[in-house]
């Protein structure tokens, strides 16, 4: 499992260029879908299928002029794209692509970049800090819209925030372990059952579980990764486009960046917390299945992004934050209760 | 010189260098910002001692904490009146400093005598591995040895919790209550308050007569709202009277 760092370093150069390039065909894909959804053909110009479309985006977004606001907090304003992008970013270090070193060219090389043993409070904390970058980019332009903007991502990420992670506790008590790789192997166990004469064997996956904590922390992941419904900081029909109003060109590409990475991280997330990330038939035979497998949960959890935003209408501020501190925070306190007795029943620590 | 010095230097330097920009730094939203960069990088060392989840911890939860700082900086200051450097009461000029010097030199003196350093205690790395990790070695502490204080610890944030609470409540809970239903109830707007009115309908004379009572008002003209008001006592003012009917 020991690796050199050089070699640690090289694979998480591939994955973060893996992952950029997966963010560039994240929008394609989203017009796509987006497209069908109301019946209209969608990038079709560039290259086949409008496949190079994300290609002659990125062009045209470091091609336009970079403006300035006059009265703009100018040092503020220049890190603020970055400190979302960076921490977007970051946060894939803690996530396992498979769950044993492979051999290439004589070297062991890890499927993972770091196995922290925090590793899910890790991807918690960055996904607080990414906020800073939405709020402090909010206040350098100098512009009543865009401040609004990151007060209430602000306000939206402090709430959802807390949902995010008590939804994950269960999953915490269950495995007893906050490493991502670990929690991702507790689940390539299979469990059988056995009613009456009938046997049946189901994986181990946190969804069967943890059903509740499964729809509360997708909930909670779309608040925060500010999508619809709930993107409230960037409501066109209210704040012009919120907190990036006055960003142009690189500056505004990598609020954009950040956006749709922190999307596929938080799918991979979900994937690997309630799915089994890389667990499926033929997964333990060769490790290219298992990142299918998980590719193919990443996009289903994409897709379910995408349809949100085609079907439902943006939710009142008021209703945003009502849903988290009357409706999820409750629900997700029962469950960890829950959750709590009945592995103290099971653990035989606790009897009636 | 091994990477882990390397890394230990440039972490301290930077969350030292942050931490006196919080004090000299003159716009408070930068204040905030170098708040957050010293706690990022004092979580780094945290994460070079081993103890991951203390890193984690203090990122999440200082990271919500200087994030709500921010909030109220930005909407309680107002950036065009910010106090010049060097102003402020002349008490707050000498008491401040002094303290500043006497905290610095009770640090001083304890690193001096390593009172802070105390015993060492029993978390070397091999008793964390034995329980399992800094996170099982944490919540063991917490939850067994250190039970009473951890339990007074939530006491008084319950308690900040209801203080909050009581200060954001209106004088009379069924003010608040009437204004932020989300809806009425069936049928309910519609509805006259007292039942349909008794009275008999007016006519157009009885409004005709009303209306020329209501139509003789004051029209004041002033330069000045103080002339009206009587700030300065002058009373040049011109009142103009118009009757319509």
């Amino acid at each position: 499992m020991e690796q050199p760092i050089w070699l640690t370093f090289i694979v998480a150069f591939i994955f973060m260029n893996v992952l950029l390039v997966g963010m560039a065909y994240m929008t394609w894909y989203e017009r796509k879908v987006l497209a069908a959804m109301q019946d209209r053909v969608g990038p079709n110009r560039v290259g086949w299928k409008g496949l190079l479309q994300p290609l002659a985006d990125g062009v045209k977004l470091l091609g336009k002029e970079d403006l300035i606001p006059a009265n703009a907090d100018k040092i503020v304003f220049f890190f603020a794209p970055l400190i979302v992008f960076v921490v977007a970013i970051t946060r894939v270090a803690v996530i396992p692509f498979g769950s044993i070193s492979i051999n290439i060219f004589g070297q062991s090389i890890n499927l993972w970049i770091t196995d922290l043993n925090v590793g899910a409070l890790f991807l918690l904390a960055f996904g607080s800090l990414g906020v800073y970058g939405i709020i402090l980019g909010g206040y350098a332009s100098a512009n009543r819209y865009s401040l609004l903007g990151g007060l209430r991502s602000a306000a939206q990420v402090i709430s959802y925030e807390i949902i995010l992670g008590l939804s994950l506790v269960g999953i915490f008590l269950i495995s007893s372990s906050l490493s991502i790789r670990t929690i991702m192997e507790d689940q390539m166990r299979e469990l059988t059952f056995a009613i009456g004469p009938l046997t049946f064997t189901l994986p181990n996956w946190y969804i069967l579980s943890q059903p509740m904590a499964f729809v509360i922390f997708f909930l909670a992941a779309v608040a925060e990764t500010n999508r619809a419904p709930f993107d409230l900081p960037e409501a066109e029909t209210e704040l012009v486009s919120g907190f990036h109003t006055e960003y142009s060109a690189f500056r505004f590409s990598f609020y954009f960046l950040g956006e749709y990475i922190n999307m596929i991280v938080v799918s991979l997330f979900a994937a690997t917390m309630f799915l089994g990330g890389i667990d499926g038939p033929g997964a333990d035979r060769f490790w290219g299945i298992g990142i299918l497998w998980l590719l193919l949960k990443v996009i289903l959890f994409l897709f379910f992004y995408i349809w949100l935003r085609g079907t439902l209408p943006r939710f009142r501020f008021d209703q945003l934050m009502g849903i988290a501190w009357k409706v999820l925070l409750p629900l997700v306190l029962v469950n960890i209760l829950i959750t709590a007795l009945i592995r103290l029943i099971g653990q035989g620590q606790l009897s009636f | 010189m091994s990477w882990n010095v390397i890394f230990f230097y440039a972490l301290a330097a930077i969350s030292l260098l942050a931490a006196v920009g919080i004090v000299i730094a003159k716009n408070p939203v930068h204040s905030a910002i170098f708040l957050v960069l010293t706690l990022f990088n004092t979580a780094g060392i945290f994460v070079m001692l081993g103890a991951e989840f203390l890193a984690a911890a203090q990122v999440i939860v200082y990271a919500g904490a200087a994030l709500v700082l921010m909030l109220f900086l930005l909407m309680l200051v107002d950036p065009q009146a910010l106090p010049q450097r060097g102003g402020g009461h002349p008490i707050q000029r000498i008491v401040g400093p002094l303290l500043g010097v006497i905290l610095f030199l009770e640090v001083g003196a304890a690193i001096a005598n390593r009172a802070i350093v105390g015993g060492l205690g029993n978390a070397s790395p091999e008793n964390i591995a034995l329980v399992g990790g800094s996170t099982q070695a944490v919540g063991n502490l917490l939850f067994t040895q250190y039970l009473l204080p951890f339990e007074i610890i939530s006491l008084v944030l319950l308690v900040g919790v209801a203080g909050a609470i009581v200060l954001a409540l209106p004088e009379r809970l069924g003010e608040r209550l009437g204004t932020i239903s989300l809806g009425h109830p069936r049928g309910t707007d519609m509805a006259l308050p007292e039942g349909p009115s008794t009275a008999a309908p007016r006519t157009r004379a009885d409004e005709r007569a009303t209306a020329a009572l209501e139509a003789t008002r004051e029209i004041i003209l002033v330069d000045d709202p103080d002339l009206y008001t009587g700030g300065r006592g002058d009373t040049r003012q011109s009142t103009v009277k118009i009757t319509r009917n």
